[in-house]
């Protein structure tokens, strides 16, 4: 495991690249296999070490020589260039992502840490003259072994550091890495088939930071219960947050979701200061559902079923269950499946309400959950306590419905000596596109006061719990 | 009416872009007698696939930014009675040629042969091009045009690269024909990887439409060093796993460059022509050696099959093609050659007249066997010497005929003596 050094808002270096991995196994016993395999892993650490391994930093025209005294080009960049300075050498994209807002100039400071993209290449040119190729041709039945290893470093940098500092650890972070795809190589063994390394990376709450961790494709989290375990104790870590599931892999903020959907766009919002106040949010991360989406026009009847995919993601996200967010026809099945609906149902535009969310929850998810009852919605302001608590220790997102209407609740702003209260929310009403800058600037996602709430209607909220596992 | 002697031009392509079409320009350096044929008595029509052969051969002489343009005849007959046979001539030529070519073609590669008909009595030529990507296109019109000092501005990109490839043989397939296939495959991954590495050009990464710096003085030759960073193909993320019989690596170092004709040439080009010459550079000569092994263990049926054995791969060698100019056309020269057998070729297949001296064999040094696998068991490995046995183009001078051809000839050479 790398651990990075956290300090407040350095710069991360990340250095991605493939690595081929070729081998020829002769004999199937076991101990030469091994044999094999480290000697190929002993070939790509020299790879790695040699002054032909080259870092080329993505968008910029700087490209280092790690090996070679730490070697720069173009030449007004020297080894003992602060590491920061390397930002404005790359050239960003004049259009920025949808709903961000107008882009200041280059150097902007924000909060996250930023990361530097590096691609690990390799030089083939060397100087010459050199001895022309040889064709070595091998007569011999074996198994051919041909894989690329994804290797992926992070290194977390200072204002202080230097390149040189930086990329003599980046470069200790490859070697380590191998070391560490050559054990669970060989750990993960099965006759002559090898599964590929695959590292990942994981935010573990401060002062920790960025941590990497190798695990075998195709192995599931199921039967890596007990690599994780060892990183909980080596780390001191609880055991009732899943830090180390592969859902729960740190994502880079240059890397868009494939499937589209907006994550946690409550976190662009500024929330509210009240006296003596405190904000306690959902924790993890969620994908927000709304009407309309997946070419389903729900609109009018569809949003608790939105509200509860909402929750739905929090768990795959989490790497709690792997299962995909359930679509309506889905919902509906499950509760006509557990006989709280006809047969009817499936296909009807009929609503739910939290129980159906609970039992829902419940027969797909394997997830129990809290109901909250309110008489009257005036009655909310004075759940702060419960609120808060609740995103203390579930961190879940909560679907809260009433009258005719069902919400997500993502966090509270409470104060515990005034009493004044905020709510987080997220409306499963929005019919338009994932559009982050209209979502914020429109409200779709943000904090209401007390009076959001019919005063007078009723209200049952559901309370997702967290499995205690790891 | 003789249809003797048709012959090859070596050209560069000077690759201007431009809307207008007679903007385009193409340099001829040199231009080439195709050897006659032994067996070939007067008054044949002319032999297709001979010409194509040499058309190959010495397409496989020509380093990087030179390639071989398209045909000329010279005869008595009327150009339009050459014609057809002039643009059956090119259209063969070039698939024969671009089928050892390994690299996926670029868009903005111009596609246009030349045909070119001298009149022997009137000495009037007539120029025409085709191009060659389409199979219907008629003959385009174009200016034919001496000019002196077309040799003096070129500039010339080189590396020394470095080839590490290791590919599996298919059981009970081990046969070179198998060799053949699977080194192509995996050769032409490698070009695809080549293609997108990055090129820097003495050290600097540059835009590719900026002009590699330099050339400002007319007169003096612009060399440039380059140096290539791949990343293997990300497209292989997919494991492989496969019982084999045996294996194929290509361990070693090839001299590659091209020449570029301009003061200010385009990095995007200089790039693209340098990596090709390298990819053309290595799939040759694996192919003159498994030309080679073919032959030979066609001639040893009971040939014991060795379980490791290793080959050198020729070496490249450069011989300048005038005195002063910095072209240069190359050879490749196996371990156990002499250097007047290159001279000999160099005869035979370019015309030219190269004493040893001239000839450069310091770019790469011969491939030399002293690598054992580390940990492997200790085996007999044995060397294979082969004796080249290459389709010989000694033709038998027919006096006359050659000495009159050989008069014409020599005013078309674009010589900037």
């Amino acid at each position: 495991m790398v651990v990075t050094d956290s300090s407040d808002s350095g710069t991360i270096l990340r250095v991605r690249g493939p690595l081929e991995f070729k081998c020829q196994l002769d004999s199937t016993d076991a101990r030469l296999m091994q044999k094999v395999i480290s000697r190929t892993f002993a070939t790509l650490h020299s790879q790695v070490k040699s002054e032909s391994c080259v870092l080329t930093v993505c968008d910029s025209s700087l490209i280092i020589w790690p090996n070679k005294g730490v070697y720069v080009t173009p030449e007004e960049i020297t080894p003992n260039t602060l590491c920061e300075d390397i930002h404005q050498w790359i050239q960003t994209d004049e259009q920025e992502s949808a709903g961000k807002r107008s882009s200041k100039k280059k150097n902007k400071k924000s909060s996250a840490a930023s990361v530097i993209n590096l691609r690990l290449m390799m030089e083939v040119t060397k100087t010459g003259p050199l001895s022309a190729p040889i064709l070595r041709r091998t007569l011999q039945k074996s198994h051919f072994l041909s894989t690329t290893l994804p290797m992926d470093c992070v290194v977390r940098t200072t204002c202080s550091d230097t390149i040189k500092d930086a990329f003599e650890r980046l470069l200790e972070a490859l070697t380590h890495q191998l070391c560490e795809m050559e054990k669970v190589t060989l750990q993960h063994m099965k006759g002559a088939t090898l599964l590929v390394p695959e590292p990942l990376h994981f935010l573990l709450p401060e002062p920790k930071g960025l941590v990497t961790v190798v695990y075998p494709v195709g192995v599931p989290d199921s039967q890596l219960e007990t690599h994780r375990k060892e990183l909980h104790q080596q780390f001191e870590l609880p055991d009732d947050w899943p830090y180390f599931r592969r859902a729960n892999a740190f994502h880079f903020s240059n890397e868009p979701y494939k499937d589209g959907y907006l994550r946690n766009p409550h976190v662009v919002l500024t929330h509210p200061t009240l006296d003596n106040g405190k904000v306690y949010l959902v924790q993890g991360i969620y994908s927000y559902h709304h009407y309309m989406q997946d070419h389903m026009d729900d609109n009018g009847w569809g949003c608790a079923y939105r509200s509860l995919q909402t929750i739905c993601s929090w768990f795959t996200q989490q790497g709690y269950v792997e299962r995909a967010v359930p679509t309506h026809r889905e919902i509906q099945q499950t509760l006509v499946d557990v006989g709280d609906k006809q047969g009817s149902f499936v296909g009807s535009r009929q609503w739910i309400g939290s129980i159906e969310v609970q039992v829902v929850l419940n027969q797909l998810l394997e997830v129990t959950s809290k109901i909250m009852f309110v008489s009257q919605g005036s009655e909310l302001a004075s759940k702060g306590r419960e609120l808060a608590n609740h995103f203390l220790t579930e961190g879940t997102p909560i679907m809260i419905g009433g009258g005719v209407l069902a919400h997500t609740i993502l966090g509270v702003a409470w104060s515990e000596t005034t009493g004044q209260i905020r709510y987080l929310i997220l409306d499963p009403h929005y019919t338009g596109a994932e559009d982050l800058q209209v979502i914020t600037d429109k409200g779709w996602c943000g904090w209401k006061g007390p009076d959001f709430w019919d005063q007078t209607a009723y209200y049952n909220l559901c309370l997702p719990q967290r499995p205690k596992v790891i | 009416m003789l249809w003797r002697d048709v012959c090859l031009n070596c050209v560069n392509r000077k690759q201007v872009q431009s809307q207008a079409c007679y903007l385009d320009r193409d340099f001829v350096v040199m231009a080439t007698r195709t050897p006659p044929r032994e067996e070939t008595p007067a008054g044949n029509p002319v032999d297709k696939e001979w010409v194509s052969e040499h058309a190959r051969q010495v397409s496989r002489m020509l380093p990087g930014g030179l390639s071989v343009l398209g045909v000329f005849i010279i005869t008595d007959t009327e150009a339009k009675d050459t014609l057809t046979t002039l643009r059956q001539l090119v259209f063969a030529m070039e698939s024969l040629v671009s089928s050892e070519q390994l690299w996926s073609p670029a868009e903005d590669d111009v596609s246009d042969c030349v045909a070119l008909h001298v009149n022997r009595k009137t000495r009037k030529t007539f120029c025409r091009t085709f191009d060659v990507k389409d199979p219907k296109s008629t003959a385009k019109p174009a200016d034919w045009r001496y000019q002196a000092g077309v040799c003096s501005s070129w500039s010339m990109v080189s590396c020394c690269l470095h080839v590490d490839l290791l590919v599996p043989l298919p059981d009970n397939k081990t046969d070179p024909e198998n060799m053949d296939k699977c080194l192509k495959e995996e050769l032409r991954g490698w070009a695809q990887r080549l293609e997108s590495g990055v090129c820097l050009m003495d050290g600097r990464k540059l835009a590719e439409d900026a002009e590699l710096p330099g050339g400002q003085k007319r007169n003096v030759r612009q060399t440039y060093t380059a140096q290539i960073l791949v990343t293997p193909s990300e497209q292989r993320l997919a494991d492989e796993e496969q019982r084999c019989g045996g294996s194929v690596s290509i361990r070693g170092a090839v001299h590659s460059r091209a020449y570029l004709h301009s003061n200010k040439p385009k990095a995007r080009l200089a790039q693209k022509l340098l990596k090709r010459d390298a990819v053309a550079t290595v799939t040759t000569r694996v192919q003159m050696l498994l030309e080679e092994l073919l032959t030979s263990e066609d001639e040893n049926k009971s040939s014991s099959k060795q379980k490791r054995e290793l080959f050198c791969l020729p070496h490249r060698v450069f011989c300048p093609l005038k005195a002063s100019g910095p072209l240069c056309v190359c050879d490749y020269q196996f371990s156990d050659e002499s250097v007047c057998e290159v001279t000999e070729r160099l005869k035979e297949m370019l015309d030219i007249d190269a004493a040893e001296e001239d000839l450069d064999s310091s770019q790469e040094a011969p491939g030399e066997i002293t690598e054992r696998e580390v940990g492997a068991e200790p085996t007999v490995e044995t060397v294979v010497a082969l004796e080249p046995k290459r389709n010989s183009f000694i033709g038998v001078a027919m006096a006359t005929a050659v000495a009159l051809l050989a008069t014409a000839a020599s005013m078309l050479y674009l010589n900037d003596v």
